[in-house]
């Protein structure tokens, strides 16, 4: 599923890149504007977070007139005379304004590094109006966000992410350069699909995805190996021989009745007492078992 | 400076990388000790150190400083040093002597909602200014690439700055010192023990390390040993490098215990104390 949202094939689509302390999703992200550069399309990227040089790292080889990276970085909450971009800008006229000013016909790619800065700074209503009027503003054809799950609320989180239609949640791998994507994609219909890979960025940040459902399958065995026969090893014997054994499933358990159990508890032996009963005339006798709706 | 330090971080004051933001944390034990490494190797590296100085007086720093090798007054006096001394001059900041106000750059003491522009632009004029003394007919000496470093950080939230005012100085200090610069920055943050998931507290400083991590390149966690003191081994520190190194290579994050002496610190693999072997 990473390989087909790399693709990028659908349009009006909202991709959230999210990671955590332990793995940057930042070279992902670096791996989506690559491959929209090669696709031929305009990539505007607002840096708030990493600072130009940083996100044209890796990206030298491919037509970079298409991409336009708004340096948000150096000075984004304007204590300087001459801000390039602040976060105040971030805002659904302002942004339009920007993506309209490449002269392709084709809707441009907005990238923002990252939105867990902005979500910082404004609040998230404000954040979530102005993705969402993007989306629907036809001035951009995609938006990726890189998100900080671990900077903010889970219903800051669960916001954001529920006006995504693709969720990408890296996390560290086995190896020191694999990571693991766990991938949710919400189509048009409402249907939604869940994958977990495995992958790896190469220097030309091509991403390549190692064999998928190998991360759940050392769990398991992990799990079998460590259960050890718990009665080894022990000064007592805890063993059962056969005959024990057989004698421990035949063994009627004192208040699970069976029919035959039933009857002769019910029934009285022969030898045993009887009551004989003749009730008064201010005696309330029931015939009815009371006990009988029982389930026993 | 710690040599062992050095070559597990693979550098040494003649070869840096530069353009690098270096987080210490320490949690329930004193990282300051790594601040006095940091302090004594960029001196060393013949740096122009702006020194945030807010937890102990110059005094204090001097002192440490001379069983390593390297005296702050001189570099003071060489203007290789700038130091803002914070218990100073936030007393002068409450209790202004002479009509003046008190340094500008602690005005946050006054308000801490103002955050911490002013001691942003303290950071950046100390490090733009020209280094060297006045005096030699043959020009002002020439210091290397300018290096921040802040003890502590926490200080400023319990003071009441917000840790999102706090994460915004850090990222100014990074953006102007380590990218336009080409500079490096060193801050301390000591944290408290790790509580449960604190999901409605946005200001704690659990939110500013991980938001600091987030932007580092190098981190450095310092520990106690979680069986409690030991005599010879004073806790453990985790190395932990963000940025992929220059070969491509992701490292691992490696992890050492260490012991403070007199006059330096010795770092040993898990297990491999000389009070052990």
């Amino acid at each position: 599923m990473l390989s087909e949202l790399l693709q990028g094939t659908d349009t009006g689509g909202f991709l959230i890149v999210q990671d955590n302390i332990s793995h940057s999703g930042r070279p992902l992200l670096k791996s989506f504007i690559s491959a929209a550069l090669n696709r031929d399309e305009d990539v505007h990227v607002l840096a708030f977070e990493a600072s130009e040089e940083e996100l044209k790292d890796g990206l030298q080889g491919l037509p970079c007139q298409r991409l336009h990276i708004h340096n948000a970085y150096i000075d984004p909450l304007g204590w300087t005379a001459h801000p390039a971009f602040t976060v105040q800008q971030f805002c659904f006229e302002e942004l339009t304004q920007l993506a309209k000013q490449t002269s392709q016909p084709k809707p441009a790619t907005l990238v923002i590094d990252s939105l867990s800065w902005i979500l910082r700074h404004l609040n998230p209503p404000h954040v979530c109006k102005t993705l969402q009027q993007l989306r629907k503003g036809g001035a951009v054809r995609a938006i990726i966000g890189l998100l900080h799950a671990d900077m903010h609320q889970r219903g800051t989180v669960g916001s954001i992410c529920h006006l995504a239609t693709s969720v990408i949640a890296v996390s560290p791998g086995m190896k020191a350069d694999e990571a693991v994507a766990k991938t949710t994609k919400r189509a048009k219909s409402g249907k939604v699909t869940q994958d977990e890979e495995i992958f790896r960025i190469n220097e030309d940040l091509t991403v390549v995805v190692l064999n998928k459902t190998s991360h759940p399958g050392p769990k398991q065995t992990d799990q079998e190996e460590p259960e050890m026969d718990p009665t080894a090893n022990l000064t007592f014997n805890l063993r059962l021989s056969d005959t024990e054994r057989e004698a421990k499933e035949k063994l009627a358990l004192p208040f699970v009745f069976s029919k035959e159990k039933k009857m002769a508890l019910l029934q009285s032996g022969p030898g045993s007492g009887r009551i004989l009963y003749e009730p008064d005339a201010n005696d309330d006798y029931d015939q009815e078992d009371p006990d009988d709706d029982l389930d026993v | 400076m710690f040599t062992e330090l050095n070559s597990i971080l693979n550098t040494s004051p003649d070869s840096f990388t530069q353009g690098d933001f270096i987080l210490v944390s320490g949690r329930q034990s004193d990282a300051s000790f790594l601040i006095h490494h940091f302090l004594s190797f960029y001196l060393r590296a013949r740096c122009k150190v702006c020194f945030l100085g807010l937890v102990q007086s110059f005094s204090h720093y001097s002192a440490v400083c001379q069983r390593l090798g390297v005296s702050l007054a001189q570099a003071k006096e060489k203007r290789q040093l700038v130091f803002l001394e914070g218990l100073q001059e936030g007393l002068s900041v409450f209790i202004p002597q002479d009509d003046t106000t008190g340094n500008k750059a602690l005005s946050f003491l006054r308000d801490p909602m103002v955050g911490l522009q002013n001691l942003y632009e303290f950071v950046r004029s100390s490090v733009s200014s020209p280094g060297g003394g006045e005096e030699g007919s043959d020009g002002s000496e020439q210091w290397g690439p300018p290096v921040l470093l802040v003890d502590d950080l926490s200080v400023l939230l319990s003071l009441g700055v917000s840790a999102r005012a706090v994460l915004d100085f850090s990222h100014y200090c990074r953006a102007s010192l380590c990218s336009q610069l080409q500079g490096n920055v060193v801050m301390l943050l000591h944290c408290e023990e790790e509580e449960e998931e604190d999901d409605g507290d946005d200001e704690g400083s659990e939110r500013l390390l991980k938001g600091l991590i987030h932007q580092c390149c190098l981190a450095l966690h310092v520990q106690g040993l979680p069986t409690g003191y030991c005599r010879d081994i004073h806790g453990q520190v985790e190395v932990c490098w963000r940025r992929r190194q220059g070969d491509g290579q992701h490292t691992q994050n490696k992890v050492f215990q260490y012991k403070v002496h007199d006059k330096g610190a010795s770092f040993f693999a898990r297990g491999t104390s000389s009070a052990v072997l």
